[in-house]
């Protein structure tokens, strides 16, 4: 077992598929010779050789919709977006086509394909390289979307992401990509999806976040911890479908809930779930739910982004608030 | 001898492509002279020179692209060209001397440690800010240096633990991918105890931390800690998924733990959970009251409860699977559980004010609402009105069948209202004022479980009878449904009580103050009635007038009673 990062748990993962199902193929720009930009598809191209790890041109458009294609023919593409930020171009077939295959076709046509972009903020990217704009492909039916938000889940998420039938949006915290490592075993064991991993287990406040705001959210338990504040802190993963069972049974048990996520606030996956407490589990909400995200407003260039994105102290200053509230 | 590296030509390009030189090596050039003209992205720049002097080297030929930051063009001797050009990390050979102790260390186990490649493959950075000194013990991941790439600023941490024995270049400087960035000298690892990475990383230096490092575009933080997976929260999350009782299953890991595999072969194998697993557990009697969620209240629900002190323990939950709605909250405030009372000592305590507690189950109920405002009405009026009351009977035998009694009743009083004034009036008996209203609004006493209302039937005396039916109708019906305003039941200038309808021949009705009369009237009957023509068998509507004696004179009582007599009378 060795202790890799998050992007190596990405190429860990691809590489096992590769290796053991042959219908797997890999592209986008970068990818082959290169290794993609951020290193995920580091040595693929040379083991697999390049036709089944495919440097592509510079067309996401294309890129999604070959994905369509070769998936209805039975194969399993899992194609990159070199950014989030460049996934724009690349929407029409995915939300026009991708999403909508195994409907359009009454289910006899499943597209097993997964799309992976980097996304997030962070790393001092220029604006469009470092927005979460994950809730513009949780809102499409059709979609699955996942955001894994360390080494192990990664590894796991994204093995169960290419063997899902249908087509997975798999979004990579890129600020995360190397800070932590985790003892990954290589052995091609999914995780599930369309579950919540509870990260630690507490009895007053549900802090509930996903992908890289994981970190700054179980560093605010630990915090909360040191002031007698027991907090129980769950990762969605998969933000779409969501698992509010879990989400909903940890409300039911604590009464009080701090969402925190990097995208912005209005009509985020956060407003979704607090929208989901509210309906179902309103009767348990000892205070309102709090939510710590995002400015309304565009990613600033690096300078400001940290003032930007949620940090520890954000997240403590609203989970006392929600604590304190009679 | 000068560089010059290419400045950021704004927004932050990365780089530039040179279009035309418009000097060449050798020339001398004054401060602000255009040295070239450089291709951004958006535009064509001309770029001057920050210095007077020489041109020793122009670096790059028109058409190449110039990243920010590196080497344009160099000044000086022509002859220095060659020394300074190809290398571009300058060794400062002097530092050593500062560190005398580690003169003898590079033979003794050195390491250098050489840029990684830090971005696209990108062939150099420059250095921006060194933030380790020669010198310097440090740790592994420790941020050494910032680096800037054609893309961004990127902190370079150290794989070692150890001590600096040598920075190569300084800011400004740009070093190839792949040559020497900082030396280690010998015996660091041990003394920081942060020896971890040292050994086994030395070897494989180059290659191994190359590919960690990896590529950024942007500054992707690097770090080496280790954590482990919390396994049990994904084998958890698959038994949830798959509704797997986790008690039910045996562990086939280490240690007798419970793998993903072991939940998906008890979920095949149908050890499934029976239970919903969102269900809250259902509220028992004797639950923990110091856990608020021991409760199923909605929010505005327990705001209510924390702003009337109502402890959510002494409410009754009525509401839907157990949740405790306002209602209860309020019924609790006024003490008035319709659940049997458990604690016996508080009752006691209240036993020399309130009615004596007669049993564990059955016990006395606060009176509020509508039975209250009758009894506080009730005891107003026994104390100031000085009631009087008339009894007669009135023949209705010519009534067709179908006649609407109550629309009679009204007619009648608002008829009789009319002849004497001084029966639909206010009365105030302190300051001796009396008011006699040119309207008539006929209050209709109307009994309900919940205890008397008294809705009014406004400007009766501008109404017809199908009128009069219809506004009472719509009375009962807001009384049902609980939606009796204020309005509806104010302003009654005179009052009708049918209790009749229900059983009484005569009555002593209340009057309700400042009105001054009230008429009640009781269950008819058949009479046998000797007439000029014999015997008949008559019609009674018995009628039984109570009237403020203070108000009233006995004479215009007796006139009022009369006219409705005479009112009703009539076939129709």
């Amino acid at each position: 077992m060795a202790a890799i990062t998050l992007i190596e748990a990405v190429n860990a993962a691809m590489a096992y598929e590769l290796e053991h199902d042959k219908d797997v193929v890999l592209f986008g720009e970068d990818v082959g010779k290169n290794g993609g930009v951020f290193r995920a598809t580091d040595g693929l191209q040379k083991k697999y050789g390049s036709d089944r790890v495919i440097d592509s041109p510079l067309a996401e458009s294309m890129i999604a919709g070959l994905a369509v294609g070769m998936a209805a023919q039975g194969m399993k593409p899992i194609a990159e977006m070199q950014f989030m930020g460049f996934i724009f171009p690349a929407v029409d077939q995915i939300f026009c086509h991708a999403a909508r295959m195994r409907h359009r076709t009454r289910g006899r046509l499943t597209l097993p394909m997964v799309i992976r972009a980097p996304y997030g903020g962070g790393i001092h990217a220029p604006e469009h390289h470092s927005e979460s704009t994950e809730a513009l492909f949780a809102h499409i039916p059709g979609l699955k979307v996942v955001i894994p938000s360390n080494p192990s889940r990664a590894y796991g998420l994204m093995l169960a992401a290419i063997r899902d039938p249908d087509p997975v949006i798999f979004l990579e915290p890129k600020r995360v990509y190397r800070i932590v490592k985790h003892e990954v075993e290589d052995n091609g064991e999914e995780y599930p999806l369309e579950a919540c991993f509870v990260d630690r287990e507490g009895s007053d406040i549900t802090l509930i976040s996903w992908g890289a705001m994981m970190h700054e959210t179980l560093q605010a338990a630990e915090k909360l911890a040191a002031e007698g504040i027991d907090a129980e802190v769950i990762d969605v993963a998969t933000i779409s479908p969501i698992d509010m069972d879990t989400i909903l049974e940890s409300v039911q048990k604590t009464g009080r809930v701090c969402i925190v996520q990097e995208a912005p606030k209005s009509g985020s996956v956060g407003s979704e779930i607090a929208a989901e407490i509210a309906e179902k589990a309103i009767l348990s909400l000892l205070a309102p739910i709090g939510r710590v995200s995002g400015y309304d407003t565009v990613m600033p260039y690096y300078r400001l982004e940290k003032q930007y994105m949620p940090t520890v102290d954000r997240i403590l200053d609203e989970a006392r608030k929600i604590m304190e509230y009679k | 001898m000068k560089q010059f590296n290419l400045p950021d030509l704004g927004e932050g390009l990365p780089d530039a492509e040179i279009v035309r030189w418009l000097v060449k090596e050798g020339d001398e050039v004054t401060v602000d002279q255009p040295m070239v003209e450089m291709e951004t992205a958006k535009a064509v720049v001309e770029v001057p020179s920050p210095f007077a002097g020489r041109i020793s080297k122009l670096h790059g030929k028109e058409g190449d692209v110039i990243d920010v930051g590196a080497v344009l063009v160099t000044f000086g001797e022509v002859g220095e060209v060659a020394e300074e050009a190809p290398e571009p990390a300058p060794v400062t050979e002097t530092t050593n001397d500062e560190t005398p102790s580690q003169a003898s260390a590079p033979a003794a186990g050195s390491d250098t440690f050489l840029l990684p490649d830090l971005g696209e493959g990108l062939p150099d950075a420059e250095i921006v800010r060194w933030l380790v000194k020669e010198g310097d013990t440090v740790t592994v991941d420790q941020p050494m240096v910032e680096m800037e790439t054609a893309k961004a600023v990127v902190e370079v941490p150290s794989p070692f633990a150890g001590k600096v024995s040598k920075l190569y270049g300084q800011a400004g400087d740009v070093i190839e991918v792949g040559a020497p960035l900082v030396e280690f000298g010998g015996t660091g690892g041990s003394s920081s105890g942060e020896s971890k990475a040292a050994a086994p990383a030395k070897e494989e230096a180059g290659e191994e931390k190359r590919a960690d490092s990896g590529t950024v575009v942007g500054a992707v933080e690097v770090g080496n800690h280790v954590v482990a997976e919390t396994a049990n929260a994904v084998v958890k999350a698959l038994a949830k998924k798959l509704k797997v009782d986790l008690t039910k299953v045996k562990g086939s890991g280490k240690d007798g733990a419970i793998t993903q595999k072991d939940v998906r072969e008890a979920a095949k194998s149908g050890a499934t959970a029976s239970t919903t697993t969102a269900e809250l557990p259902q509220q028992t009697a004797g639950v923990d009251t110091s856990n608020p969620l021991a409760y199923k209240a909605s929010p505005a629900v327990r705001a209510l409860a924390r702003k009337l002190g109502v402890d959510l323990g002494d409410c009754n939950p009525t509401g839907r699977k157990g949740s405790i709605t306002r209602d209860d909250v309020e019924q609790a405030s006024k003490g008035g559980s319709s659940a049997p009372r458990q604690s016996q000592p508080a009752m006691s305590a209240q036993q020399a004010k309130g009615l004596p507690a007669v049993s564990v189950e059955v016990q006395p109920e606060k009176v509020r609402g509508v039975r209250r405002a009758m009894a506080m009405g009730m005891a107003n009026s026994h104390a100031t009105v000085v009631p009087t009351s008339l009894v007669e009977d009135a023949d209705i035998t010519a009534w067709p069948k179908g006649t609407d009694s109550l629309a009679r009743y009204v007619r009648a009083i608002v008829t009789a209202a009319k002849q004497v004034p001084a029966m639909n009036a206010w009365f105030d008996g302190e300051n001796f004022e009396r008011l006699l209203h040119p309207n008539v609004n006929v209050g209709i006493a109307v009994d309900s479980p919940d205890g008397l209302y008294v809705p009014v039937v406004h400007n009766a005396d501008r109404m017809d009878m199908a009128g009069v039916r219809a506004r009472v109708q719509e009375l009962r019906e807001k009384i049902e449904t609980k939606s009796l305003k204020q309005d509806d039941q104010q302003n009654a200038t005179i009052t009708l009580s049918n209790f009749g309808s229900i059983a009484g021949r005569y009555g002593t009705p209340v009057v309700s103050p400042p009105q001054v009369a009230i008429l009640g009237t009781g269950r008819f009957r058949n009479e046998l009635k000797l007439t000029d023509k014999g015997i008949t068998n008559a019609k009674m509507l018995p009628l039984s007038l109570t009237f403020d004696h203070r108000a009233c004179t006995g004479g215009e009582a007796a006139r009022f009673l009369a006219a409705v007599i005479e009112d009703l009378q009539l076939a129709r």
